[in-house]
């Protein structure tokens, strides 16, 4: 008794301690909420892990089936109000299974969570479904949600650079919403299509940059920006023919999936993310200063045969237009700001579940003028109307807006190009306050970042209807509605001070309308027989249909620079007026699926595909495929196994195939357009060929996945073996046919390659320590050209690369640099330029002479380099102590090679372009030891114009692509707030990069398709760093 | 329920018919469906002369003034190359791609025109496609000698693409033969300025004439000749008119010229007179070589600068080169003046002395210069041929003629050898350009090129 009485003074005491901190609160409840009632109580206790015993940050915990719910603190300590015995309080953790428990009579209750059992049984998404990864017999690389946000990139595709093994990713252009290349295992196509088919929640969209502006070679778009990595749950990419063959015709370069993130059931979960920040560029280049630029020009001339004195004007300093001294780079580029807000609100009953978000940014580029707003917003819903009927819906709605320069591409239009090569003489302005925009074949490149207009307006519809229904456990059918709709209008405008000619500017408008829609209706079977036998079908029937449609004015003469509408011109010019193509898919698909035990696994698939794009007879193709899997580590010699937690086998052979080529190349085309004045004319265009069919494209794959340790380390290999025939390839024919090509099935390509991904817990506990690695090699060999294309054995591709039997399709060709004569009598051989042509003196570039008949002519070129890796892929190290956690990310390429057409032109004299600081060390008199050769005027002996060695740069890199540091606040400043969550973080992207290329940044691809690794001068990358803050309610 | 399931399957499979998969094409025609109907054919024959355009945009000038003596150049490329007779088989003058361009929309025309009218309209325009075809051809052999005969349209990848050079005289007989139909077939007009830019009875005619003078059948030049100079829609202008020959175009004295427009522009400005760098200025060779009193002179290139540095017979005396227009004066490819002097050239070959002065003067006296007699034409020019051929230099410079007017008269080496050292017969051709060797293993350089 005196125990007691002693006893309850102390408990009283605590309860006034409490009372502000909770009864306070709760007498509030009591005041506003009607339903409470008088034997609410406040639960509180620990919450840890079932495994280690250590304390779970962050573990939810909610009240079933009201809205009232709590986090757990650093400690692990929860505590939640307005409980009553007989409720259920559910404790829910990411990678744990979630427990309920029913309250008592007890304050007190400690709860520990068991962790999933196995990071095997996560759902990965495949064609038409999801599969458990533990059951998965193909090749499957997936990027989650985490690394997404780590990334901090705004597009979907740039997020996979460097994470996903056998995925190659180079960007072609830095600037904001700029296109970008991927390959998955390498290239399978000689000129149709090489990208993958990129289905968002179901819908094929469409990944082809439409962008129409004039005169902006290599200049695309990317259309996956109209997708915000805000929204995705993950990307799967699939890569073998078990997991492609599915997507039949469309799929021999891989299928990307992305997934958007749904509403789950529970209390809605509002999400802010918001961050600001700087880019500037990642490397200056050093280029000459105006004195530099003159001596060079004087020498021109002094080395010519019959030297000349020098009448070019720019050796004029006192002319107005001449006395300039710019470094172009420091007028042109900028540190650009931008900042992002995502705002989402996600959740759901049990009948109808919503996730709703919608996100803007603004970015701008590190090129004065550039800027890219994007505003998204979507809202994916899915609700039960009945125990077996659902509906739902994927609805996204982008609106871009892309002020773009024109950067990249050959052509004194490109502001890259000119930045570097505009000579420093010429002046910014002219003596009468204007801007000096064109002078002899230059043109100020401010003047083409602020005064030429290239806008792109971009409004996009990506959406999914479905309906499922289930007729008995495990049999449904379900149907969905796809649609993609692009509405795209371009302006255009280049006034006619950046012209030579005076008084001529131009202008062009463009609306592109691009819809792409279909069905899919299919029906699935699962079932477990005997608790040993797992089955599961599916079967379908889809079709698609694509209606691009351009609309377009050219116009020129516009009677002001400042009237940019069409109106103002004073011609139109109607060529571009209306154009409209189709294209249309019918396609069966099947799949079965059985495993035994989850020990052996077995799938195959079937697709049928017809497409509008072949010749009547030709129109159906058909991709099977076929996998084993077998789980030994659940055999007897394993079972037991203490390190070995999982190991299995994979096996997979299928064909897919590739349809991309021109909608109406097999019927040949007339086009009309081809007018005489006013008179309407048609002319035959295309040259028809009623045999063409797919590519087809077989796949070998063979794969182990292992885990050991209690999955401490996981790892994941592939070989794979791609063998692509029947390739679709534009023969060039004589021209004395009137036409230049014809679309032929013809040749083969092979892939094959190595691919390994490692996942490692290193540390756990307090600190952690998490590692992913991946790295890929591919080959990439021409296996078979038919011997009527071959000139010389190869076929020339482009400027820069050949086609050959037995050679990647990266391959450079031309003459080998080999230094620079020192002196006349250093070309003891006497080589010649050409048969008849004069020696090579002193300053004049050695030229590797391959068949040693002393003279230089086109039998001596040779192969020069080759564009594909040896290798790529990427380590990123996680760490996190306490509520700190840091992400470092490095990606890296080795092998490659880089054809710099930049460092050319910005060394070439013939052009009278301004140099680099290279030129500093020209040849100048006999007996110069140097490796840059004599400048000439009208480059007589070709020494600047052959495709050279000397333009050739390995292009290795390592990248610190990433460092993400991330800070969660305590648990009582959140609560205090009023929040549920909140993180700052600070990224850092593209931070340093260790190459020993010369030009902007080796992550560089002016040319998608096949001209692989070639530098014109695209957009230079930039370095980026933001803030950010992440909270939720 | 069980209405919503029969909605999606009856939907599912009624859309999934296999006519979804007959696409034709919308904005464009497929192969098989062009040349269905008369406008189809009309519509085909216009297609041909946009080819022609796009042949003679640059090249007209690099084919016939850039390696004779009437221009000079500061022009690196095509320009430099030609005047310093370094010709390779890179350079752009050695494509001819348009002009097989041209002559696979011409070959169309001329197989299926028939099919779909078979009235004097379906031979009129056969006749036009014919006369084209003959026109890139007689360009062709000028250019190559022997080249690719070809008269059937390519339709598919099973004929024969890799086609041999054929003779050249036979290639001439082809061009005969054409020239031939469409001076039956054509019609004499149809009116307006479309009888200046479509082929013509006359411009037929006139072609024939230019191709009789290649292979010195001079009675039938005379004959064709003839036909042209008696033709009501052609007379010579007068001095005072002259430059609307070209400036304005559309004149009674031009029989064929390539029309162009402020949208489908050419190069003449580029060549001729576009600021300070255009591709060529008259020679001082040219600018010496008129005689006192040429009423051309001025009218041709400013005579007022000391290094004349544009030519501004086609735009107009005082032409400013920075203007910013257009290039859009047609071209004019035949004129009346050109088939007068070479009927004069004809005569006098045929001992016809009198009369080819005759005409020679006629040409002469509207420039105001006065008459020649054969005595006077000897003393000033060596004979009279040389007399008419120089009139032709300056009545028709830059026009396109004189390196062609030199070859066929065999002067060639002798007025360029001084100029950049020509000397080699085999030199007066241009090389076939790489890329045509490279996608037709059966076709063999020129020798000399060799």
């Amino acid at each position: 008794m005196n125990q007691n009485s002693k006893k309850y003074p102390k408990r009283f005491a605590r309860s006034f301690r409490l009372l502000p901190k909770v009864v306070l609160p709760v007498l509030l409840m009591c005041f506003i909420s009607v339903t409470a009632i008088a034997q609410e109580a406040t639960i509180f206790g620990k919450i840890t892990d079932a495994n280690t015993g250590e304390p779970l940050l962050g573990v939810n915990v909610i009240l079933k089936g009201t809205s009232n719910g709590v986090s757990s603190d650093m400690e692990g300590n929860y505590r939640i109000n307005g409980v009553s015995p007989g409720d259920v309080l559910t404790f829910s953790f990411l990678g744990f299974e979630s427990e309920e428990v029913v309250v008592g009579a007890q304050q007190e209750i400690n709860v520990s969570l068991e962790p999933v059992a196995d990071e095997l049984d996560e759902l990965v998404i495949v064609g038409y479904g999801r599969k458990k990864k533990r059951n998965l017999t193909g090749s499957i690389a997936s990027v989650g949600s985490e690394e997404i946000a780590e990334s901090n990139q705004q597009d979907p595709v740039s997020i996979l650079q460097g994470r996903a093994a056998g995925v190659q990713v180079t960007s072609n252009s830095g600037a904001p919403g700029g296109a970008i290349t991927i390959r998955v295992r390498g290239n399978s196509s000689l000129n149709s299509g090489n990208d993958p088919l990129y289905v968002v929640d179901g819908v094929p969209i469409e990944s082809n940059s439409l962008s129409s502006l004039n005169g902006t070679e290599n200049f695309g778009l990317n259309p996956l920006s109209d997708i915000n990595p805000g929204d995705i749950e993950s990307i799967e990419i699939l890569k073998d023919a078990a997991s492609t063959a599915i997507y039949g015709s469309r799929a021999a370069n891989g299928v990307v999936m992305i997934t958007t993130k749904r509403g789950k059931e529970g209390k809605a979960r509002i999400d802010v993310n918001a961050f600001t920040g700087v880019s500037e560029i990642s490397r200056k280049l050093s280029v000459l200063n105006a004195s530099q630029y003159r001596e060079v020009i004087i020498d021109s001339y002094k080395n010519m045969d019959n030297p000349v004195e020098p009448t070019y004007a720019v050796l004029d300093s006192l002319s107005p237009r001449n006395n300039g001294d710019v470094d172009w780079q420091d007028e042109v580029l900028r540190v650009a700001p931008q900042y992002k807000v995502d705002f989402s609100v996600r959740g759901g009953s049990e009948n109808i579940k919503y996730a709703w978000s919608s996100s803007f940014l603004n970015q701008d580029g590190i090129i004065l003028n550039s800027n890219y707003k994007r505003v998204t917003s979507r809202l994916n819903v899915d609700f039960n109307a009945t125990d077996k009927l659902k509906f739902g819906q994927s609805l996204s709605y982008t609106n871009g807006i892309n002020n773009r320069i024109n950067a990249g591409g050959s052509g004194n239009l490109s502001v890259v190009r000119e930045l570097l090569i505009r000579p420093p003489s010429y002046s910014m302005y002219l003596p009468d306050g204007s801007l000096n925009g064109y002078q002899w074949g230059k043109r100020n490149p401010v003047g083409l970042a602020e005064l030429a207009t290239h806008l792109n307006k971009t409004n996009r519809i990506i959406g999914n209807e479905y309906v499922e229904y289930e007729f008995t456990e495990g049999l449904k059918i379900r149907s969905n509605l796809n649609l993609d709709y692009i509405s795209m209008k371009e302006d255009e405008f280049l006034p006619s001070t950046l012209d030579y000619r005076p008084g001529y500017n131009s202008g062009a408008v463009r609306s592109i309308n691009n819809l792409t829609w279909g069905n899919e209706t299919y029906v699935t079977y699962d079932n477990q027989f005997d608790e040993i036998h797992n089955l599961s079908a599916l079967t379908g029937l889809s079709f698609q249909k694509w209606k691009y449609e351009r609309t377009g004015l050219d116009g020129m003469f516009f009677s002001s620079d400042n009237i940019r509408t069409l109106n103002g011109a004073g011609t139109i010019s109607n060529q571009d007026v209306n154009i409209i193509t189709e294209h249309s898919m019918l396609s069966y698909f099947g799949r079965v699926s059985y495993d035994y035990k989850g020990k052996y696994l077995a799938e195959v698939n079937l697709r049928a595909d017809g497409s509008s794009r072949f010749g009547r007879d030709n129109r159906f193709g058909y991709f099977p495929s076929a996998s084993v899997g077998w789980r030994f580590s659940d055999e007897e010699f394993l079972k037991n196994n203490r390190t070995v937690n999982d190991a299995k086998l994979r096996l997979s052979v299928g064909q897919t195939g590739n349809e991309a080529i021109g909608n109406y190349t097999s019927q040949g085309e007339f086009a009309v357009g081809a007018n005489y004045l006013d008179n309407s004319g048609a002319t035959p265009t295309v040259m028809p060929n009623s045999g063409l069919t797919w590519e087809t494209t077989t796949q070998y794959n063979a794969g182990l996945d292992v885990a050991l340790w209690k999955n401490r380390v996981s790892f994941s290999a592939d070989v794979y073996l791609k063998q692509t025939d029947d390739l679709l390839y534009n023969v060039p024919i004589p021209r004395t046919t009137g036409f230049s090509y014809i679309t032929q099935n013809i040749g083969s390509i092979e892939n094959k390659g190595v691919e390994f991904a490692l996942n490692s817990r290193n540390m756990v506990g307090d600190f952690q320590w998490d590692t992913n690695f991946n790295i890929s090699s591919n080959r990439n060999v021409v296996t078979d050209l038919p011997d009527e294309l071959l000139t010389n054995g190869y076929i020339q591709n482009g400027k820069y690369h050949i086609l050959k039997e037995g050679l990647p399709i990266g391959t450079f060709y031309g003459w080998k640099f080999n230094g620079v004569y020192a002196r006349d009598e250093d070309n003891v051989n006497g080589v010649t330029y050409g048969a008849l042509g004069q020696q090579f003196k002193g300053g004049d570039p050695i030229w590797d002479d391959v068949n040693g008949d002393n003279i230089i002519n086109g039998d001596d070129r040779q192969i020069i380099g080759d564009a594909t890796p040896d290798f790529f892929g990427g380590i990123t190290n996680n760490f996190s102590y306490k509520n700190f956690s840091l992400g470092v990310f490095f990606q890296f390429s080795y092998g490659n090679d880089i054809y710099s057409e930049i460092n050319h032109q910005r060394n070439s004299v013939v052009r009278y372009n301004n140099l680099s600081t290279d030129a500093l060390n020209r040849w100048r008199e006999q007996g110069d030891v140097t490796n840059f050769p004599k400048p000439v005027r009208d480059d007589p002996l070709n020494s600047d114009s052959r495709i050279q060695s000397r333009w050739v740069e390995d292009g290795s890199y390592i990248k610190l692509k990433n460092v993400n540091l991330r800070y969660q606040f305590p648990t009582e400043l959140i609560d205090h707030l009023g929040l549920a969550r909140l993180d700052a973080y600070i990224t850092g992207s593209n931070l340093i990069t260790w190459t020993h290329y010369t030009g902007f940044d080796p992550d560089v691809n002016s040319y998608s398709g096949l001209r692989a690794g070639v530098d014109e001068g695209s957009y230079p990358q930039s370095r980026t760093l933001i803030f950010g803050l992440n909270f939720g309610f | 329920m069980k209405k919503i399931l029969f909605t999606i399957v009856l939907f599912s499979v009624f859309s999934c018919s296999q006519d979804i998969l007959d696409k034709e094409p919308v904005s464009s025609f497929s192969a098989q469906g062009f040349y269905k109907t008369t406008s189809d054919a009309q519509a085909g024959v216009y297609g041909i002369y946009d080819a022609v355009q796009s042949t003679f945009r640059l090249n007209f000038a690099y084919w016939g003034e850039g390696r004779a003596d009437a221009v000079n150049t500061n022009h690196s490329g095509d320009p430099l190359v030609l005047q310093q007779n370094t010709l390779s088989k890179t350079i752009n003058s050695a494509r001819w791609n348009s002009i097989y361009e041209t002559i696979s929309r011409a070959n169309y025309a001329i197989k299926y025109i028939p099919l779909v009218s078979d009235g004097e309209f379906g031979l009129q325009l056969v006749g036009q496609a014919r006369a084209l075809r003959a026109l890139s051809y007689f360009y062709a052999v000028r250019i190559w000698g022997d080249v690719p005969l070809i008269t059937e349209p390519y339709e598919s990848g099973e004929q024969d693409l890799f086609v041999e050079r054929t003779n050249k005289e036979e290639v001439l007989d082809q061009i005969v033969a054409d020239l031939q139909f469409a001076a039956e077939n054509t019609r004499d007009s149809y009116g307006g300025g479309k009888d200046r830019i479509l082929i013509t009875k006359g411009s037929a005619n006139a072609l024939l004439t230019k191709v009789y003078m290649l292979r010195n059948e001079y009675e039938n030049a005379i004959e064709s000749a003839d036909k042209v100079l008696n033709n009501s829609l052609y007379s010579l202008m007068s001095i005072s008119d002259w430059s609307r020959i070209f400036t304005t175009g559309y004149t009674n004295e031009s029989i064929f010229e390539v029309g162009y427009d402020e949208t489908q522009t050419n190069s003449l400005r580029v060549l001729y007179a576009l600021g300070s760098d255009s591709d060529y200025f008259p020679s001082d060779k040219f600018r010496n070589s008129f005689e006192d009193g040429d009423l051309r002179k001025n009218l041709i290139y400013d005579t007022s600068e000391e290094q004349p540095r544009k030519i501004w017979k086609f735009f107009g005396e005082g032409f400013d080169d920075e203007s910013a227009d257009p290039s859009s004066n047609n071209i004019v490819l035949i004129r009346l003046a050109d088939i007068i002097l070479l009927k004069a050239e004809a005569l006098n070959k045929l001992g016809e002395t009198e009369k080819a002065l005759e005409l020679l003067n006629v040409i002469r006296e509207r420039a105001g210069l006065p008459e020649l007699d054969e005595a006077e034409a000897t003393a000033m020019y060596g004979d009279v041929e040389s007399a008419i051929l120089h009139e032709r230099l300056i009545e028709l410079s830059f026009e396109g003629h004189r390196w062609f007017d030199l070859v066929r008269t065999g002067r060639a080496i002798d007025v360029m050898q001084p100029i950049n050292g020509l000397n080699d017969e085999g030199n007066l051709v241009w090389p076939i350009h790489e890329d045509a060797l490279n996608r037709n293993p059966n076709l063999e350089q020129n020798s000399f090129y060799q």
